[in-house]
């Protein structure tokens, strides 16, 4: 039976681990090839690095730490942030990276999609959706949550799969940082309208909220980033915790 | 004298992750662009990146050197589409597959595809020795399908099916799953293999 994949989110900038809170005030918590490796060793079962700054020195940066982690990291590796089009995902893919996760670019051209699909394979095509709750649904909101799009968040993961996407990153803006839980709600609706895998991210604040997502949602990864940066509790410890709620975990 | 090991380079993809794996268990690795230089392969790895028909693409003209190369028993490994081209043919594309492996690849029968992540894979051959859990990265959305079961010699189960994820004939391996992506586990069975592969040559 397919395990429920656990995957600790580095989010970097200018090389270095940060996390935000509300993606504002960042605080450094280390070195992102050492970090990759020590949750290798806890039992993830993926590793994702998210670039948030915005210079294209620092683009270079990142691809330098993605083969630098590529050298030694035995499980996947999914780079996002930054990737604007078919050629920055290519240089992710070439640097060592097995996924690249797109989010603005894929909504300001959503053709970036397909054409990544059909060069490398849908499934090394991520599309990342930010969604915040706007009335009575929830809104793509684009750059790193600035910017509002209008888009129906669950219309546009239906539309990301039927373009190729081979795996929605879905991140809730509301839960974001705030550590009160993944957003059940969000998660389940995407989950239920598509037939790709969703990768719930946002508002993980202790184990408890990782059994609460895969209870009562059909996400099949759940992204954290605190809980584990912060030595709130390893991986090992989650996955004992999840098995023991009948969930199957590696 | 480590063993050589080629792996094919379709000219699509990075393969970062096998050549490393596969040094850290100890062969020399050669990648070859030039499919030629098979025939002369003292054991040959086809990595598992790409799709049917451009992975096969450059592989096509060398069909026959290719069967002859395994059928005389030349240790083998085919990775995800690298197992999936030892077919004669798949449903993702047009083109012919190697054809050593009798058999076809079809779409995975599942609701949710690709079938991503971790999944158990059921079998008791020697190359599993040692390996105490049988979890294994996975990424596809079609499978192999041999005309002759005996071909498959593992199995894995997906949304209440199971499906063929190993596969041997005569030295030649295919796998499903990603060693290379599958942890201290996966890192044992490439040096299950290596250490199989050296005991032939």
């Amino acid at each position: 039976m397919l395990a429920k994949r656990i995957i600790p989110c580095l989010d970097m900038k200018n090389g270095r681990v940060v996390k935000g809170i509300n993606f504002k005030g960042l605080r450094d918590v280390g070195d992102p090839p050492q970090l990759a490796m020590e949750y290798e060793r806890q039992g993830a079962d993926e590793i994702t690095f998210l670039d948030i700054s915005a210079s294209l020195e620092a683009r270079q940066t990142m691809l330098d730490i993605v083969s630098e982690t590529a050298k030694n990291l035995t499980i996947p590796l999914a780079v996002g942030g930054g990737i604007r089009s078919a050629q920055d995902m290519r240089d992710a893919l070439n640097s060592g990276a097995d996924k690249v996760s797109v989010n603005s670019a894929a909504v300001s051209d959503p053709g970036i999609i397909t054409e990544c699909a059909k060069d490398f394979g849908k499934q090394c095509v991520i599309v990342a959706i930010d969604g915040k709750k706007v009335g009575d649904r929830w809104e793509v909101f684009t750059h790193g949550g600035t910017r509002p799009t209008g888009i129906d968040a669950v219309e546009w993961a239906q539309k990301v799969q039927d373009l190729g996407a081979g795996e929605i990153l879905l991140t809730s803006m509301d839960a974001d940082g705030v550590k009160t839980g993944y957003d059940i709600p969000l998660t389940a609706a995407v989950a239920d309208a598509v037939d790709i895998p969703v990768i719930a991210s946002g508002g993980c604040g202790s184990k408890e909220h990782i059994a609460e997502v895969f209870q009562q949602t059909g996400a099949s990864a759940a992204l954290a980033a605190s809980i584990f940066h912060y030595n709130e509790c390893t991986v090992a410890e989650v996955k004992e915790f999840l098995k023991d709620r009948g969930i199957v975990v590696r | 004298m480590p063993l050589k090991v080629t792996v094919t380079d379709y000219g699509v993809g990075n393969l970062y992750s096998i050549c490393r794996s596969l040094e850290r268990c100890g062969a020399e690795v050669e990648v070859v662009s030039d499919m030629s230089r098979i025939a002369d392969a003292e054991c040959i790895v086809f990595p598992g990146v790409g799709a049917f028909d451009r992975t096969m693409r450059k592989l096509l003209p060398y069909r026959e050197e290719i069967v002859s190369k395994l059928e005389s028993g030349t240790p083998a490994l085919g990775i995800c589409i690298g197992m999936q081209i030892l077919f004669e043919g798949s449903d993702e594309g047009t083109s012919p597959g190697i054809g050593f492996y009798p058999g076809r690849v079809r779409p995975m029968d599942a609701e949710v595809l690709p079938h991503m992540g971790w999944n158990e894979v059921v079998t008791s051959d020697p190359l599993f020795d040692g390996v105490d859990d049988r979890m294994f990265y996975f990424v596809h959305s079609y499978r192999g399908c041999p005309d002759d079961p005996g071909l498959c010699i593992g199995t894995t189960e997906y949304e209440g099916k199971e499906f063929a994820s190993f596969f041997r004939k005569g030295n030649a391996y295919g796998t499903q799953f990603h060693p290379e992506k599958s942890s201290a586990t996966g890192r044992k069975v490439l040096q299950n293999f290596i250490s199989f592969a050296e005991g032939l040559v």
